[in-house]
Order: C-alpha cells, then sequence, then structure tokens
C-alpha cells in the first residue's frame, strides 16, 4: 500500500472495509461514562476501563434497557472509523454485566415503564380457568419445559398446545422471543392464555427478561400472558409486567390448568352435596308432613273434646228433665179427667195407684 | 347410544361442570321441587361420574411450531 496514494474518503473507507473484514463485530467490556442521548434518537457514550476510552454510538431505538454513567457492560459491536475521523464503536448489542449493574439497569427501566403505568393492577387481565387453546413460548430443550410438560398432562387433558421453541438466554433470545410473541397474536384464532416459561439462572442468563423490547411486547399482547421465569426468588420485568406471574414454569403449569384429581374430587363432592340436600329435602317433607298431620289430629281432637263437653252439658240437661228423676224427688204424675166420678191413674216413683176424683176445687 | 346421550358426549368437561353446578343450585334454589329431586339427583351422580371419565381419559395435544423465530421472515 505505500505507493498507493488515497483521497480521505476513500482511506476511511478501505479502513472500515478492513475492519469489517477482521472485525465484523466485537465484544468489548467496560464502564459506561458520558452517556448522552441527543435530538432523542441517537445514544453516544464512551466505553472506559483503566488504561483507555473508545466511543460508542447508536440509535436510541436499539437500546435494550436504559444506561446510566458507571454501569459496567459488554457492548456488541462493529468498530467503524466516521468520516469525521472519530474511531467509534456502532453498537448492535448492550447488556449490563456484574450483578450491581444489572440491577441497576433492572431499577431504571422498571422505572421508567412503571411512570407509564405498565405494571398497573388494572390492566392486568385474568387467565380462562380451564383454557382449551395454549400457546407456549420456551426451549424445548430446557428442562423446564420438560417439567411443565409433565406438570400439566399429570393435571389436565384436552388441551390444544402450541409451542414456539426460542433461545431464552443470549443477545438474539429477546428478539426471538419477541418474534414468537408477534406470530401468536396474529393468528387467526387467538390461543386464550400466552405462556413463557425458562428454568433458573444466573442473573445475566434471566436478564434477556428484563429486555425493554421484550417486556413492552409482552405488554401490548392481545392474549393475557403467563410468564414462569427462574426460581422463586429471581423477579424479571417480564414476569412483573406479565398478566399472572408464575414463581417457576412448574408453578406456571399449576395457575395454568387445575387438577384433575382435584375437579374429580369435586365434582363428586357436588354430586354427593346434592344427595345430602335430596335427604335433607325428604326430611323435612317427611317433618313437615308430620308436623301437619299432628296439627289436623289436634284439631280433630280439640273438636271432638269440645263436641263431647256439649254432649255432657246436653246430657246432664235432659237427666234433669227426665220425668223418673221428678217422680224419685217424690212427685207424683196424674193422668185421667179431672172430674168428679172419673177414674185418675196416679204415678208415684215405685207405686201406680188408680182412684176415683171425688171433689174437684178451683186453686 | 340416545340422542341425548350424545349430545352429552359433545359437552365439554367444563360445560359438564357447569351443568353440575347448575344441578346444586336447582337443589338449593327456589325452584326446588321434591317430585323432581330424585331424577336430578341420579343427572347430578351421572355427571360427577362422565366427568370422572372424561378428566382420567383426556389427553393433550402438543405441537412444537415449525416456524423459526431465530430470524425476520
Amino acid at each position: 500500500m505505500d505507493d498507493v496514494l488515497l483521497s480521505v474518503s476513500d482511506f476511511v473507507a478501505l479502513t472500515n472495509q478492513t475492519l469489517e473484514y477482521a472485525y465484523p463485530t466485537v465484544q468489548v467490556e467496560g464502564e459506561v461514562a458520558e452517556f448522552r442521548v441527543s435530538q432523542g434518537k441517537w445514544v453516544s457514550f464512551k466505553l472506559k476501563d483503566d488504561g483507555a476510552v473508545v466511543n460508542c454510538f447508536t440509535a436510541l431505538s436499539q437500546m435494550r434497557i436504559p444506561l446510566e454513567d458507571g454501569m459496567r457492560v459488554v457492548v456488541v459491536a462493529a468498530p467503524r472509523l466516521n468520516v469525521k475521523g472519530y474511531f467509534n464503536l456502532n453498537i448492535r448489542a448492550v447488556k449490563p454485566v456484574g450483578e450491581g449493574s444489572i440491577k441497576k439497569g433492572f431499577d431504571l427501566l422498571k422505572a421508567k415503564l412503571e411512570k407509564e403505568g405498565l405494571f398497573a393492577l388494572e390492566r392486568k387481565r385474568s387467565l380462562p380457568r380451564v383454557p382449551k387453546r395454549v400457546a407456549v413460548i420456551t426451549s424445548t430443550e430446557s428442562a423446564a419445559y420438560a417439567d411443565f410438560v409433565k406438570i400439566i398432562n399429570e393435571r389436565w387433558g384436552g388441551l390444544d398446545v402450541e409451542v414456539a421453541h426460542t433461545q431464552v438466554q443470549g443477545v438474539p433470545a429477546p428478539d426471538q422471543i419477541i418474534r414468537a410473541i408477534r406470530y401468536f397474536n396474529s393468528l387467526e384464532v387467538l390461543p386464550e392464555v400466552l405462556v413463557i416459561i425458562r428454568g433458573g439462572g444466573s442473573a445475566e442468563d434471566l436478564s434477556t427478561f428484563n429486555d425493554e423490547p421484550l417486556v413492552r411486547a409482552i405488554a401490548e399482547s392481545r392474549i393475557p400472558t403467563l410468564v414462569g421465569v427462574g426460581h422463586e426468588v429471581d423477579h424479571t420485568l417480564a414476569d412483573i409486567i406479565s398478566d399472572v406471574r408464575a414463581a417457576t414454569p412448574t408453578n406456571a403449569a399449576q395457575i395454568l390448568v387445575p387438577d384433575r384429581q382435584e375437579i374429580i374430587r369435586g365434582a363428586r363432592a357436588q354430586a354427593s352435596s346434592v344427595g345430602y340436600l335430596l335427604t335433607q329435602a325428604i326430611d323435612s317433607y317427611s317433618r313437615q308432613t308430620k308436623e301437619n298431620l299432628n296439627a289436623a289430629f289436634s284439631r280433630i281432637q280439640e273438636k271432638l273434646d269440645g263436641t263431647f263437653e256439649q254432649l255432657g252439658v246436653l246430657r246432664v240437661a235432659v237427666a234433669q228433665l227426665n220425668p223418673d228423676n221428678v217422680l224419685r224427688r217424690g212427685y207424683a204424675l196424674l193422668r185421667g179427667e179431672q172430674t168428679i166420678g172419673a177414674t185418675l191413674e196416679i204415678e208415684t216413683a215405685t207405686n201406680i195407684i188408680t182412684t176415683e176424683v171425688q171433689d174437684v176445687r178451683s186453686k | 347410544m340416545s340422542e341425548a346421550n350424545k349430545t352429552e358426549d359433545k359437552k365439554s368437561v367444563q360445560e359438564k361442570l357447569t351443568d353440575l353446578s347448575e344441578l346444586v343450585g336447582w337443589f338449593q334454589g327456589a325452584s326446588f321441587k321434591l317430585e323432581t329431586a330424585l331424577d336430578k339427583f341420579k343427572e347430578a351422580e351421572a355427571l360427577a361420574e362422565e366427568i370422572e371419565k372424561d378428566l382420567t381419559k383426556l389427553k393433550n395435544d402438543i405441537k412444537i411450531v415449525k416456524k423459526r423465530f431465530d430470524s425476520e421472515a
């Protein structure tokens, strides 16, 4: 190249060509400094370590997680010399590394999304109690997926499950999951639930689920979402923003479908309760019938008692009117004409006397 | 198989569970009549049995989507 005379533009182009050939992409780890967003579109910052510093440049839309000075990150970038003579790393992806930076990125994005109201409880949709069509996004090679399938098969049957296989960690993972979310949301007949699962891993592995476009895609899903990522103690923005959070993939399966044994027990209990209700109703009816009969019997008894009492009174009255009783009290019954010479019959309590009338006087 | 049984068989487990709950509701509600209660009880028992049978034999149909998600296309 010693004898080749290049224009500045040619030199820049040749340098970029060489860089592209030698280093199509590089991964560089360093600390963010002088982070800046210009015109609401462009992001620039310096990536530094103890010995050197390099300029980084990208479009704001390329940023998957908010950055702040002092955060430790790995950038996946293409080294370029720009026409103004500045050497840049044109960033394709950036991810925080180390517990502190991951936590910082998480907190920054969480605060941003929270401000937009994306975590509001009123946004949460409930899942159908027993879904028929279910979409699942996960790595089908993972143990988490195997557990999930085992549990849903144990617990329930009759589901139509469509599974989208994607990476669940690493730089390509968020975009793959986003594509799978869009795929299911574009189906003519939407699944009733969209499940996203991933087993446990390091904070860095799980950081896929703190990716801003992915978290937004979950929030925008027309299908209610159920997200179970990591272990119980792990919290990602994907599961916080989902309609229903599962603590683990196994828990997602438990939330998704009821336990058939429980349902069978419940159905049996319901049938038994119907039997109990029937017995109770029969008891209640027979008790009521018995009570009605008793009431009727008491009423008849009352009537009879009243009538007998009345009869008793009448019998006394009739007895008092009996002529024998009058005769027994010393009176006598006289039969015949009360004229002189007529024959009279006199009846006492014990005798009947025949006599002749000798005298008749007015009283 | 009678027409009624055919219709029953077409019902999903969820529908059968709803029917069973409605039967329990009938026993607790104002429309309860002792004259029809025994038939309803038998219906509830049969439903519970069917639900158990259905749930035991049902299998899930799990399919992996053929589409690849590793690139836009």
